[in-house]
This record gives structure tokens, C-alpha cells and sequence, in this order.
């Protein structure tokens, strides 16, 4: 008798489970409504294991070992946890999120960090492990479409703690789902000190032709185990071991064109060459001087421009990385057999470099922020790594520029994508002398002779 | 009587100066300001529209903002664009109204 109510309790559950994803919903509500929303313990009632996996991930623990960027040691774990470049310039180590000293004008504090967005409460922090991280993970900010972001902000508890709030209302809980291109926007909009500062890019129906056609960030992200596939940014080194490709059989395909011709030009062009032709957000950026809010703190001084506002720079790229104090970007040359044309945002960043050693150095935005002492900031960060004679580092610290080289991953257009003559022409995007191509062979590459034909029928067809 | 004619033209260029390049915003013209927000209006989660107002950072006059994009009006719903957070904005004054055009938090992390 028991065993026939248990299968009939377990049927009910699937039916019950099936019926709200065929409507869309997410299954357990009733359970949450019933019982409250008490963090990962209420979600790991149907996703077991889930809080502990999400810990063993580049969202958790802000690094991961890399394995094809120049001068970095295989053993260790590489990401925003600990490197120093030139648009953040901080990082979670040295620029740990924290109440900033009185700004000198107002008397006035703030919190600020790099680790503002870590999915945890900061308590437990990024790559923090064990129970109280597991029970840490905010699971709502990412899944939730109805969470309240008031609740969201750091404040220091009882015993002077630093602590991230979190919203685990049911109300929340109750609005759970796939993650919406917003839930991810939430960080991703404003990485690197303002919206489209870092990336260059909105996810918008006007702006990129999978957004036009309902797709959201995780239908190319798609995570398996939250393990989020990336892709192949010379800048981005974290990642969790998955890449994407537009030429997965679920999407496009290592054919995706009607035409050959432009099928054929998948092995040595990158997808993105033709079909992201602009970029934009910020080109340049000075943390040896910043500049004076309203609010009377101060931020590294920056020049961007909107999305779609700049052109890309075109380089070989392999996969690898160069990686030198003044410069990260691809590897890769026209006669290797691994390299494609592909474009990148390029950002240039004012930093401050170790006289002795040459090496960049990395800043602590705290006092920076508040009075503009930048070389105080590179002290602070100084002594936070154990450098040695870190007072004389930091006087001594010899401003100096380095160039990224951004991956150009997003703004996917079709409509307005490239064809043949804005590259095979004498004024074509493409510097084919810089890709390596012969005198000899870039008159035959911009000559229309390579086109004539195809696009005089196009011409005939389209008006 | 040339004197008259001369006074009159330069009226005329002088009307038509301020007419071409006079700063004040009229239809269709685009305008920029950075400010913080120190009232926000939003009638509900179903509110198609709202009201934001800006303290000018450099004449610290008072702009109400009318919002009316669905990802502006999303961050007032769930609170990720709240009181005293600077915005950088472009607006247009489309009858009477200042209506968004750009409506972005300067911070980011």
C-alpha cells in the first residue's frame, strides 16, 4: 500500500514539475511559498550539490588556470582574483571591497571594491570554500527576473565586517528562471568602471542580430554545472574549461553560408571579422591621474565612446596570448595554419610600472578614490602583496602605457556585415601589409577583379 | 534711408544667429547632462513610463526627465537606478516633455 502511495506521490511531483515547465514557470514554488526561501538549502532541495559545484567555478572563484597566455605559471590560477592590467588596474586582492577613507571635501565614505559583484556576501568571498560559502551563494541574483537590488549593497555588520546584503526574499525566489540577459547585465554592464567601459558593447535588439532574434546571453553561454562557456578574448584568461563556437551543429555550423566563397574564407577569416565590424566603449584610460567627481570623490580619468562607435583593429590570432607589461594581445601570423583575420577592441591604459624591475603595478583604488593620491593606492597595494621596500616603490613608480587587445565578441550584425569590397579595395578595413601579405599579393587581393562578377549580379538582384 | 536698410539686416542676421546657434533646446534637438537623481516617479511594476529628476552637476538646476525605454524603466522597477546615483543622459523635448534618449548610471565597478 505505502509503496503505491509513494509512486503515486512521486507521479504527482513529475506531473506537477512538467505541467509548470510547459507553462514556463519553474518548478517548486509552492514549496517556497509554503516554506520561505532560506538561500542555496531551499534550491539544493531539487539541485543537490549545485552551491558546492558553483564554488569550483570562474563566477565563484574569479580565476582558473590558463594555459595559453605568455609568462604565467600553469600551476597557478590566473583572473581577476590577482592580475594587473591596464582597465582595471586593481583587482579583488589589492582593491578588496571596503569603506574608502573620508573624502577630504565632505567627510563623506563609500564602499568600494572589486569583488562588489562576487556572487557571495563577501563574508565568504571570491574562492572562499566550505559550508558557509556554500550557504553564501546569492542563487537569486543571477535567477531571479524580480529581484530587489536595494537589498543588494555592502554594510558592516555587529562585528565591523565588511558584508554584501542580498535579496532572499520569496517574492524573489518566486520570479526564478534561466538567467535573463539582464540578470547577467547586472555585473557585466558595468565591468571596468562604468556602463560599456570594458566590453563596448550593448545586448539589444538594435545592436546585435541574436538579441533582434530572441536569443539571451546563456543560449551561447550555456552552462552545463554553472560551468559558463567563453570565448577566445586575448584579455579574458579566467574561464571554466568550455569555449563557445558559432560553428557548433546547434547553431550555425563550420558552413553557415549559402555561398561558398564566403564559406571558404571561414578558414582563415573569424566570423566575427565580418559579421562584427564595430566596436566601441572605453579606448583610453589614466589611473596615474584621476579626476573629481561631483560628489567630490575621484575616478580614473577615461575616454569611451558608445557601442558601435569605433572600428576594430584587425590581427592574426591563434589563440595564445602575448603578454608583456606593456602589451597583451593575440599570437598568430598569416602562415602558421591556426590563425584567423580576427578583429579586437584596443584599449590603451596609464598605469604605474616598477622602476627596478620594470613589471606593472597594481593600485588600491581606496585612497585614490577619496583624494586623488594615486601613488598612495600603489603603496597600499604594494604592502598588501608583500613587495618589498613598498615606500620606495611607490615613489619611485614610473607612469607608463600598456595596449589590450580586447576579443570584439558581440554587436553580431548581418545585415550590415562586411562583403567583398570593403575589404578586397585599396581602402578596404583590412591592412593586408600588416597581416604580412606580399606587395604582389595585395594588388591581386584589392583588385575587383576578385569580385567583379558576383557583385554585379547581387547589384542587378537587389534593385 | 540706407541707414534704416542697414540697421534692419543686421537685425535680421543677428535674429538669425541667435535662430541657428542659440542654446536654447527646442524640438528634435538633442541635449547632454550629467546629474544625480533626487526623485524618481514610477507608477507601479506595469508603468510604461516615469519621471526621473536630475540636478544638473554644472547649473544644478532641477530637469525632470520623462523615461520611456523598457531597460531605464526595468532598473527603477528593481531598484538598480535609484536615488542619488549620478546619470549621464541625453534627452530631446518632444511637446514640452524632456524624453530620454540615454539614461546611464556614470559608476561601475
Amino acid at each position: 500500500m505505502s509503496k503505491i502511495r509513494v509512486t503515486a506521490a512521486v507521479f504527482c511531483l513529475a506531473l506537477a514539475a512538467t505541467t509548470a515547465l510547459a507553462a514556463g514557470a519553474h518548478p517548486g514554488k509552492e514549496s517556497i511559498e509554503k516554506s520561505g526561501y532560506k538561500g542555496p538549502e531551499t534550491c539544493e532541495e531539487c539541485h543537490p550539490g549545485s552551491a558546492k559545484g558553483f564554488l569550483d567555478t570562474v563566477h565563484w572563484k574569479h580565476a582558473s588556470k590558463v594555459t595559453n597566455v605568455d609568462g604565467l605559471n600553469p600551476k597557478e590560477e590566473y583572473g581577476m582574483k590577482n592580475r594587473i592590467y591596464v582597465m582595471c588596474n586593481g583587482n579583488d586582492i589589492v582593491n578588496n571591497l571596503k569603506e574608502i577613507p573620508k573624502s577630504p571635501v565632505t567627510g563623506k565614505s563609500k564602499f568600494s571594491g572589486c569583488n562588489t559583484c562576487h556572487p557571495g556576501n563577501h563574508l565568504s568571498d571570491v574562492g572562499s570554500t566550505g559550508a558557509a560559502a556554500e550557504a553564501a551563494v546569492d542563487c537569486l541574483v543571477c535567477h531571479s527576473t524580480d529581484y530587489d537590488f536595494r537589498q543588494r549593497k555592502p554594510f558592516k555588520n555587529e562585528k565591523g565586517e565588511v558584508v554584501m546584503g542580498q535579496d532572499r526574499s520569496v517574492k524573489a525566489a518566486l520570479a526564478i528562471g534561466k538567467p535573463t540577459v539582464k540578470n547577467c547585465m547586472v555585473c557585466h554592464e558595468a565591468a571596468g568602471g562604468g556602463v560599456i567601459v570594458k566590453r563596448g558593447f550593448t545586448f539589444t535588439r538594435e545592436t546585435d542580430a541574436h538579441a533582434a532574434k530572441g536569443l539571451v546571453c546563456v543560449d551561447c553561454h550555456k552552462a552545463k554545472n554553472h560551468k559558463m562557456p567563453t570565448g577566445h578574448d586575448p584579455n579574458n584568461w579566467a574561464n571554466d574549461g568550455v569555449f563557445v563556437s558559432c560553428a557548433d551543429t546547434s547553431c550555425h555550423g563550420v558552413k553557415p553560408h549559402k555561398d561558398a566563397d564566403l564559406n571558404r574564407h571561414c578558414a582563415k577569416i573569424a566570423c566575427q571579422t565580418c559579421h562584427i565590424p564595430r566596436t566601441g566603449g572605453a579606448f583610453a584610460k589614466d589611473f596615474t591621474v584621476w579626476e573629481q567627481t561631483p560628489d567630490k570623490f575621484y575616478e580614473p580619468t577615461t575616454l569611451k565612446k558608445e557601442a558601435n562607435e569605433t572600428a576594430p583593429v584587425y590581427a592574426w590570432y591563434n589563440g595564445t596570448v602575448k603578454n608583456t607589461p606593456h602589451f597583451i594581445g593575440p599570437k598568430g601570423s598569416k602562415k602558421d595554419g591556426k590563425s584567423k583575420i580576427t578583429p579586437f577592441k584596443i584599449f590603451q591604459g596609464k598605469a604605474y610600472y616598477n622602476k627596478q624591475t620594470g613589471e606593472l603595478l597594481s593600485m588600491d583604488f581606496a585612497q585614490p578614490m577619496s583624494d586623488g593620491d594615486t601613488r598612495a593606492g600603489v603603496l597600499s597595494a604594494a604592502k598588501t602583496l608583500g613587495l618589498k621596500n613598498p615606500e620606495k616603490i611607490a615613489k619611485e613608480a614610473v607612469p607608463g602605457w600598456q595596449t589590450i587587445y580586447f576579443g570584439s565578441n558581440h554587436l553580431v550584425t548581418k545585415t550590415k556585415a562586411l562583403y567583398c569590397a570593403n575589404c578586397h579595395a585599396p581602402n578596404g578595413v583590412l591592412n593586408f601589409k600588416d597581416l604580412g601579405y606580399t606587395d604582389k599579393e595585395i594588388l591581386k587581393l584589392t583588385s575587383p577583379e576578385l569580385f567583379m562578377e558576383k557583385l554585379a549580379k547581387k547589384q542587378k538582384e537587389d534593385w | 534711408m540706407k541707414k534704416a536698410v542697414s540697421v534692419m539686416v543686421l537685425v535680421a542676421v543677428a535674429a538669425l544667429t541667435i535662430f541657428c546657434f542659440g542654446s536654447v533646446a527646442s524640438a528634435g534637438e538633442e541635449i547632454k547632462m550629467v546629474g544625480v537623481i533626487t526623485k524618481i516617479d514610477i507608477a507601479g511594476k506595469d508603468a510604461k513610463t516615469a519621471t526621473a529628476t536630475l540636478k544638473d552637476n554644472k547649473t544644478e538646476q532641477l530637469v525632470v526627465i520623462t523615461v520611456e525605454d523598457d531597460l531605464t524603466l526595468d532598473k527603477f522597477k528593481d531598484h538598480r537606478i535609484v536615488e542619488g546615483d549620478e546619470i549621464r543622459c541625453k534627452y530631446e523635448v518632444i511637446d514640452g516633455k524632456n524624453v530620454s534618449k540615454l539614461f546611464r548610471k556614470t559608476a561601475g565597478c
